[in-house]
């Protein structure tokens, strides 16, 4: 058994010609309290053809890198295996320390013994398995040969799907930045959810001003192309090339066009802004068109849409007076100044209820889920300085109009917010906290006390005490729920997270890039942002795609699947099994003076995915980096016991 | 001394988070960047916590990779352990005057190879490590800092010459000076980041005087996996804590310390570190008492839920610290707004004071740019450019421009490098 074992790893003569250095990371001591970092190398160090065994706290620190960038230089080692974290988090960081050491940065393997073993594992058994997880890629990395990334030019184009705050500012950043830039928006306005906003909290900037400014430098930028009323309806290509198809219609029936007034009234001019609709971007169309455009990056700042109350949900639609906070806000801009008492539509009003949490925060077993099973379970993290902001205003312009917030937490974290909450308070604003467990309850006043409503609750501050606000008004502080993408999602396979969000690659080594390379994301349709987090979250984006686009090229990972030519008898069992449209087709060449059909690869399509692999009858075709021999030796390494043979007694002595 | 003038693009001030993400993202645009850091190591804040939330990632794993690809980005080139001792418009773009600190090593002779730190015999109380550990007089910050280059601590050396004789290179130079030189650049980040507010102005919470009140960084590192005990450990007696509290506000949202803001991240902090501790310490009692928890980002709301559901306690009520108790315990008392108002007094093996966080600046420094009544640099349109100062070509990252937490610090570090770089364009 000793013996076979060592003539498996000498196999191939591969030992002896190449030489695997195999470094071990503590972790701090994530990996290191739970594997037994010393017998791992002491062990790992017996298999033939790793030359050096090296151990560091944090590999991939500093000291750690110039531990294989040490070997690599004085020829110690030629193919390099880490064992360390998720290979997502810091493959790349040692690949590029090969690189830097003069390397290939493809001779590189990963073992996974964090994630795979010490946070799952203990003991021995988690000792165990980190050896055979090493000793497969040790042996794989044995086999692994120096390859070239594939460079793709890049369109120095981006396209900005979404023309609200997020999407305008990614797209002036990017347009300065010498740019070609495309907003896709389905309406015909720019400027998004921000222009019902009357005031933006807590600086109390104007909307409509902010919104101008930004859509004005958008629309007389000579880089910048805006497309109203329009969808991307087709999708293809890859980061640098894509192709996407763009279907444009006659504004649709909803809400903003229609009360902009294009029946009756003329069309707003061009840069013009529309109140609680948002800048007119120009000419919209009678007859609907389609084009496609080729561009190299995806911007995605699709935005929310705020959450919609259930029918009764706090007296919602059940009772006249109970309205979401956009619509009070509305109202308010709307109102008559003057006079001590807000009044509405003719209306007084003496007292506002204001209820915080409406479709954030919800919990399961106490809220009620959605039709399709779905609870809002995150924060909003704006409706509390935008709910305080109204109070306050209120409570200022018509002072004998008296304001209750309902809430459970308030959540001023930001800059010149806390200060709102003071000064809301110092307004006489009155703060009932309540349990999410018994929220408050609105109800029609039955008493003739000139209320029309009431709203009661249990109140924590003042020890459970039941207090009952009669009120006139009831407003929600409605959540944001995400914008529905569902058809970019799906053609663009896109993540999303639990919370319905688009999913970033990682909040904070990758936090604007999605895992489809050359799709990024900005602003609310990310998370739950206020105006200046977007504009933040829409230039960081635009920094990212503008490295890309300004070097004209993207390189992408050579692990795409290669056809052997002389294998190759043209079944085309690969081309179906192909899941990417493109990467693989059958071509006419000549084989020995006659025509035959061949598999050929298109790299810049493939995904590596292997499912050609899989089905070629002739082992004609593998994936670089990945081939079917590097897996065999993994497989033999991790169920060969030779590592561990002294432990055993021996039976038979050969 | 004097020594010359050197050029760049850009110059990031600050080598935390913040700065590294920004002049990562000024350098793959293919500007040359200027990155000076007022430590020894860059790494900033981060570098020295045990995990971040919401994914309770190492912070060790994010930030090194930052570091080493700034440390070996061919336009970054690190000025650390200087400070700035001016910044002055020069035509359109601006002049930096630098002091580079000595370190009594020489930073070009120097190799890392700690022989002087083992050599030395000095012990010294390691703020790395949140005092609870030692490190000697001469020493390489800590196990992962960039650059690897030892300093000597000269209020603590007492010149027996042992780390000059050990040292391979001859690198020791007891009679190092200050070097003063100038940085000029077309443009500037500035990512100062931020301090704790100090525990000594609040009498309410032991004025740092009463034993087994420790801080929230100090709790980062008996948490982090190369921590100073290598588990979490009553300081006074090493005792394994069977209670642990957390006062959220200690220092924000206050009047009386001068700090009236909220400081933004204190509450997850604080719940990740009880999730954390309820790993380590899978039999204690942890509770947080807090005013209102701010679980606002990202996964936020759901982290702190499941920190709830897990049986960390959360107490509405703001605590004084009374004194010690018997057993070593920190005694406090509160009103239970929850139980009927009534006062309670509670002990815990360990109290934790969730601090706030104030600019990163030395008492009397002058910022780079004007700041705002917080002290923080202000930032005149904060809905349509968060990054931009009111000193032209200045932009700004991070919590230098208010308390924020890691994950918004870096959506503005790229937003201060997109603004920068369109500023280099103009």
């Amino acid at each position: 058994m000793i013996m076979a074992g060592e003539n498996e790893y000498g196999k191939e003569g591969a030992a002896g010609r190449r030489k695997v250095g195999v470094y071990v990371c503590h972790c701090g001591g994530n990996i290191s309290d739970h594997v037994d970092v010393g017998e791992v190398c002491r062990r790992i160090e017996k298999i033939p053809g790793v030359t050096s065994v090296q151990n560091n706290v944090f590999m991939c620190s500093d000291p750690g890198q110039e531990l294989i960038m040490k070997d690599i230089r004085s020829g110690a080692a030629d193919r390099v295996v880490v064992a360390s974290c998720a290979p997502n988090l810091h493959e790349a960081t040692f690949r590029n320390a090969i690189s830097r050491a003069g390397g290939n940065p493809y001779i590189y393997e990963h073992a996974n013994i964090r994630e795979q073993v010490s946070w799952v594992h203990h003991g021995a058994a988690a000792t165990e398995k980190a050896i055979r997880l090493i000793a497969a890629a040790a042996a794989k990395a044995e086999r692994l040969e120096p390859l070239t990334p594939i460079r793709l030019e890049a369109l120095r184009h981006a396209t900005v799907v979404g023309g609200g705050i997020a999407g305008l500012k990614a797209a002036i950043d990017l347009a300065k930045r010498g740019v070609e830039v495309a907003i896709i928006e389905t309406s015909p306005f720019l400027g998004g959810r921000a222009a019902q906003l009357d005031r933006l909290a807590p600086s109390g900037e104007s909307a409509a001003q902010v919104i101008s400014e930004l859509a004005g430098r958008v629309l007389n930028h000579k880089s910048i192309t805006v497309h109203t009323c329009a969808r991307i309806r087709t999708y293809q290509g890859y980061i640098g090339n894509f192709r996407i198809g763009i279907g444009r219609e006659a504004p649709g029936g909803s809400g903003e066009w229609n009360e902009s007034g294009k029946k009756d009234k003329p069309a707003p001019a061009r840069g013009e802004f529309v109140p609680f609709a948002g800048v007119y971007a120009g000419e919209v169309l009678e007859i609907p068109e389609e084009f496609s455009i080729d561009t190299g990056i995806i911007l995605l700042a699709t935005g929310f849409k705020p959450y919609e109350p259930r029918r009764g949900e706090y007296g919602y639609k059940e009772f006249e007076g109970v309205v979401t906070l956009p619509e009070f806000i509305k109202m308010l801009a709307l109102a008559g100044r003057g006079g001590d008492t807000l009044e509405i539509g003719g209306r007084q009003i003496k007292s506002v209820a204001m209820i915080h949490c409406v479709g954030s925060r919800m919990i399961p077993g106490i809220h009620e889920e959605d039709e399709n099973g779905r609870l809002n379970e995150y924060c909003s993290r704006t409706c509390c300085t935008a709910t305080l902001q109204t109070a306050t205003t209120i409570r200022k312009t018509w002072p004998r109009t008296n304001v209750f917030e309902f809430y459970r937490d308030i959540r001023t974290y930001g800059r010149g917010q806390e200060e709102l909450y003071a000064e809301a308070a110092r307004a006489s604003v009155m703060f009932l906290r309540f349990d999410p467990e018994e929220p408050p309850v609105v109800g029609k006043s039955e008493d003739n006390d000139g209320y029309a409503l009431y709203a009661r609750v249990k109140d924590k501050l003042t020890f459970g005490e039941e207090i009952l606000a009669p009120v006139d008004l009831v407003v929600l502080s409605a959540g944001m729920e995400p914008n529905d993408v569902s058809d970019m999602v799906a053609m663009m396979k896109l993540p999303v997270g639990a919370d319905r969000f688009l999913q970033e690659v990682h909040p904070k080594l990758r936090p604007v890039e999605l895992s489809v390379a050359g799709i990024l994301l900005a602003g609310t349709c990310q998370a739950p942002m206020d105006t200046g987090e977007a504009c933040a979250a829409a230039s960081a984006a635009a920094v990212k795609a503008s490295a890309v686009l300004s070097r004209g090229y993207v390189e992408l990972d050579p692990f795409v699947a290669e056809v052997d030519g002389d294998k190759c008898r043209g079944t085309g069992a690969c081309v179906q099994a192909c899941l990417k449209e493109g990467a693989l087709e059958l071509v006419e060449t000549l084989d020995g003076g006659e025509k035959a059909l061949r598999a050929q690869v298109n790299a810049a399509f493939c995904i590596g995915c292997g499912a050609c692999a899989a089905v070629c009858p002739e082992g004609a075709i593998n994936v670089k980096g990945w081939t079917l021999n590097q897996y065999e030796a993994m497989l033999d390494a991790i169920v060969s016991d030779d590592l561990f043979e002294e432990e055993r007694p021996h039976a038979t002595a050969g | 001394m004097e020594s010359g003038v050197k050029k760049f693009d850009a110059l990031v001030l600050g080598g935390g988070i913040a700065g590294l993400e920004a002049a990562l993202n000024l350098a793959e645009l293919n500007f040359s960047v200027a990155v000076v850091e007022k430590d020894a190591s860059i790494g900033g804040k981060m570098i020295r916590l045990s995990k971040v939330f919401p994914t309770l990632d190492c912070a060790s794993c994010i930030t090194t990779p930052k570091m080493a690809a700034a440390a070996h980005h061919n336009n970054i080139t690190l000025f650390t352990y200087c400070d700035l001792v001016s910044l002055s418009r020069n035509g359109r773009g601006l002049r930096a005057q630098i002091r580079q600190k000595p370190r009594y090593v020489d930073a070009d002779k120097c190799i890392g190879c700690r022989q002087c730190e083992y050599a030395c015999p000095v012990y010294v109380s390691d703020p790395e490590q949140g005092d609870f550990a030692a490190r000697k007089a001469v020493y390489i910050p800590f196990s992962n800092a960039i650059p690897q280059i030892a300093l000597i601590d000269t209020q603590n050396c007492m010149l027996c010459g042992k780390c000059e004789k050990v040292c391979p290179t001859g690198a020791v130079d007891y009679l190092q000076a200050p070097q003063d030189f100038t940085i000029e650049s077309k443009t500037a980040v500035i990512a100062t980041g931020f301090d704790v507010t100090p525990v000594e102005n609040k009498p309410l919470y032991g004025a740092g005087k009463i034993p087994n009140v420790i801080t929230a960084l100090q709790m980062e590192r008996l948490l982090a996996p190369h921590g100073p005990y290598n588990r979490v450990l009553r300081p006074s007696d090493g005792k394994l804590p069977d209670s642990v509290a957390y006062i959220q506000c200690a220092g924000s949202r206050d009047q009386t310390t001068g700090i009236p803001y909220c400081s933004r991240v204190c509450c997850m902090y604080a719940i990740k570190q009880a999730m954390l501790l309820s790993g380590s310490l899978p039999l204690a009692d942890i509770t947080i008492y807090y005013i209102d928890i701010r679980a606002f980002g990202k996964g936020y709301e759901q982290f702190y839920q499941n920190a709830a559901a897990m049986g960390i306690q959360f107490v509405k009520a703001k605590p004084v610290i009374v004194g010690s108790g018997e057993g070593g315990g920190v005694v406090l008392r509160y009103e239970a707004q929850e139980d009927g108002g009534r006062i309670v007094t509670a002990e815990h093996d360990l109290v934790v004071l969730s601090l706030g966080l104030v600019p990163g600046r030395a008492p009397g420094e002058r910022a780079a740019a004007p700041t705002g009544p917080d002290g923080f640099i202000a930032v005149p349109r904060p809905r349509t450019a968060p990054a931009v100062t009111e000193v032209e070509g200045v932009f700004v990252a991070g919590t230098a421009c208010g308390p924020k937490d890691i994950v918004d610090t870096i959506a503005e570090a790229g937003a201060a490098a997109m603004e920068a770089s369109n500023y280099l364009r103009e």
